[in-house]
């Protein structure tokens, strides 16, 4: 079978798994407290006749199973329901979109360091197996992810942001910073694009601390698959063959060794992503970063349920589309996946 | 008359205690099945089974016996101990650590050694109770997410066809959300749905349900492999039928990567509970280290103690929690027995 054709079926089998997610997000959308009448009349008298007409409009005196597919067909077309009380009467679409690139970074940002220093250390601790070395290295990924990420934030933020002035401890820009010209919506890109370099030096320095802890509560998985997957090929005969032709220890590893450790790691590295989601919520929520957790946040404590359920809907989508390029990925590294 | 239901109640009693009797031996037997290698070979002469069981015990403590996993077995017992004994080892009672008081956020003094929160309450008095709030959420939950996993996985991997395949893409679909996104969404709708008063109960229910499509998959793959082995068909050969073959033949040699991963999820739960506790979904007439800390990171700088030990009592319980896992792993994985 060919990649292409791997691919293809891949991509069929995400198909029904985005209609379960779309059909669970209808179900719970139906149980989610407050009036969804109510909310669109908030303002004004209470007047029974307006009531029904907007109860008419909505569609809600319809039986359920031709809401469902109205629910499916809006969402298919992109028509994500309306937000309600954070920001009336904008599509919850947009919303997201306008929200999405700070998640975006910080998301990115945490697993590209993660997977770099997780491989680094998984291999390390592999090689020095049961020394010193070893021992610290797990011991420190696993408190990290032992550690609650809100918890951690709130440490950093007090004893380099507050006491010490080292890094900024709320927000993701200095405060009498302007936005740069809106082109791609990622700060970091349009602060280039606009050659406000000071603008892009200062966004970095406010990701330093929630990258960190994003990168480090996921590092701890990375670290452990990298080992185990080490110390198992450290055991093969190629490897042997390979220290036996005189190879350098350095090259066997780097060379021999790591491309087919690597495998089982891209699948963890990929899984990851669904507790870097919901680590980034907490983050967010601790530096005060505007992004998507922040608006979950916020749409279930203002009783936003049109924005609540395109948000869980959304991260749903996120995750599959990852779990797909984890696939790939996989069928590339690895070609007997493919038959 | 009266004489007859006395002996209806009576024979009634004694079968829920016959249940109960064999419950807890079936669970006794197959522990002893799993730690003690040599227990089921009858046939052996005494002195063979002598040293069959001090050389396999041998074996497996020699494994298990690393600084990290002891550090883990000892937290682990600590947690335990804290939550099972609270009144013995807290300087104040319950009623004292729930009470109000003048002095808040005082100053750790002899009195109160790690200081005092908000209305003046010991925080040494209410990290201990907290053991307690956090073990009763976690271990339920687990033992929910187990038990319908198991079932639901075994089921689906062991009659395959249509029913393996519907079972396999519902749980796809719930593994498709970041799990604190979907608990935060499955308190609000329990809460709407059967009343606010019990939020503790439906945060439990959330993260059992959310286990179980996880234990589902991972114990669906060692299923299908099991159920090719010779001894199945020697089993059905016999005349034992699909549930006999399912539950006594199959699930007790493959549930031991269930019992591992166990391990570590009752650490993941409870940092999802104090992270639900952080973004203001917990029960606040329950003493929660997660509550502790959302209460106390507003007065960080006046009082760090507040909040610092409850974080690192979150840290040291799931650390414990982590490392036991880590070390079961190591001890039990077949694969790691040469290394």
């Amino acid at each position: 079978m060919s990649l292409s054709k791997y691919i293809i079926r891949r991509l069929l089998i995400a198909i029904p798994v985005i209609f379960g997610v779309m059909t669970l997000t209808f179900i719970l959308s139906r149980f989610m407290p407050g009036d969804p009448v109510l909310a669109y009349m908030r303002e004004g008298r209470f007047d029974q006749d307006y009531y029904n007409q907007i109860y008419h409009q909505l569609g809600l005196d319809e039986p359920l199973i031709v809401q469902y597919f109205k629910y499916l067909g809006d969402i298919l077309v992109g028509n994500w329901g309306y937000s309600q009380s954070i920001y009336k009467g904008m599509p919850v679409w947009n919303l997201i979109m306008l929200k999405l690139p700070r998640t975006a970074d910080l998301a990115i940002f945490s697993m590209v360091i993660a997977a770099v220093l997780g491989i680094k250390a998984g291999i390390i601790s592999a090689t020095h197996r049961n020394k010193p070395r070893d021992t610290f290295l797990r011991g420190l990924s696993l408190i990290g992810v032992a550690v609650p990420v809100f918890f951690l934030g709130m440490l950093l933020q007090y004893t380099l942001a507050i006491a010490n002035d080292f890094f900024p401890a709320t927000g993701f820009k200095t405060e009498y910073y302007e936005d740069p010209p809106f082109v791609t919506g990622f700060r970091l890109i349009d602060s280039i694009l606009s050659g406000q370099l000071y603008m892009f030096t200062d966004y970095l320095y406010h990701l330093i601390l929630p990258v960190f802890c994003l990168s480090f509560i996921s590092l701890a998985g990375i670290v452990r698959q990298t080992r185990s997957s080490m110390l198992e090929i450290l055991e093969q005969d190629y490897i042997r063959t390979a220290r036996a032709k005189g190879c350098k220890e350095k090259d066997v590893i780097n060379v021999h060794a790591k491309k087919n450790a690597m495998i089982p790691t891209v699948t963890v590295i990929g899984l990851g992503f669904g507790g870097l989601l919901t680590g980034a919520v907490l983050t967010e929520t601790t530096f005060g970063l505007a992004g998507l957790g922040q608006l979950l946040i916020d749409s279930i404590t203002n009783s936003d349920y049109w924005v609540l359920n395109g948000l869980v809907f959304f991260f749903a989508l996120v995750f599959i589309a990852v779990n797909l390029i984890t696939d790939v990925v996989y069928g590339i590294l690895d070609p007997r996946i493919r038959y | 008359m009266v004489y007859e239901t006395l002996l209806e109640d009576e024979s009634e009693k004694n079968g829920i205690k016959d249940i109960s009797i064999r419950v807890v031996k079936w669970i006794g037997k197959n522990l002893r099945f799993l730690f003690i290698p040599a227990s089921r070979l009858e046939e052996l002469t005494i002195r063979e089974i002598e040293y069959e069981m001090t050389r396999s015990k041998r074996k497996f403590i020699r494994r298990f016996k690393s600084v990290l996993t002891i550090l883990g077995i000892l937290l682990v017992f600590l947690m335990a101990t804290l939550a099972i004994f609270p009144h013995w080892i807290s300087p104040y009672t319950l009623q004292q650590a729930l009470g109000v008081y003048t002095d808040a956020w005082g100053a750790p003094d002899a009195l109160h050694p790690f200081g005092k929160t908000k209305f003046g309450r010991d925080v040494l008095a209410r990290v201990i109770f907290g053991a307690r709030t956090s073990l009763t959420v976690a271990l339920p939950a687990i033992a929910m997410s187990v038990v319908f996993g198991v079932m639901i996985g075994v089921i689906a991997a062991y009659y395959g066809g249509w029913i393996d395949a519907v079972i396999m893409r519902i749980i796809d679909v719930f593994m498709a959300f970041p799990s604190l996104v979907l608990a935060l969404v499955f308190v609000v709708v329990f809460s709407e749905a059967f009343g606010s008063d019990s939020t503790i109960n439906y945060i439990m229910l959330a993260w059992g349900i959310l286990g179980i499509p996880y234990y589902s998959r991972l114990i669906r793959g060692s299923v299908l492999q099991a159920r090719e082995l010779p001894y199945i068909q020697a089993a059905r050969v016999s005349g034992a039928g699909n549930s006999r073959i399912m539950f006594k033949h199959i699930l007790p040699n493959i549930i031991q990567p269930i019992i591992i991963s166990m391990t570590f999820d009752i650490g993941g739960v409870i940092l999802g509970l104090s992270g639900l506790a952080f973004l203001g979904y917990s029960d606040y007439r329950m003493i929660d280290w997660g509550n502790e800390i959302s209460e106390g990171r507003n007065y960080f700088d006046i009082a760090p103690w507040a909040s610092l030990w409850p974080g690192f009592f979150i840290l040291l319980a799931v650390l414990g929690f982590m490392l036991l896992g880590d070390g079961l792993r190591d001890a039990l994985d077949p694969r790691l027995k040469n290394l």
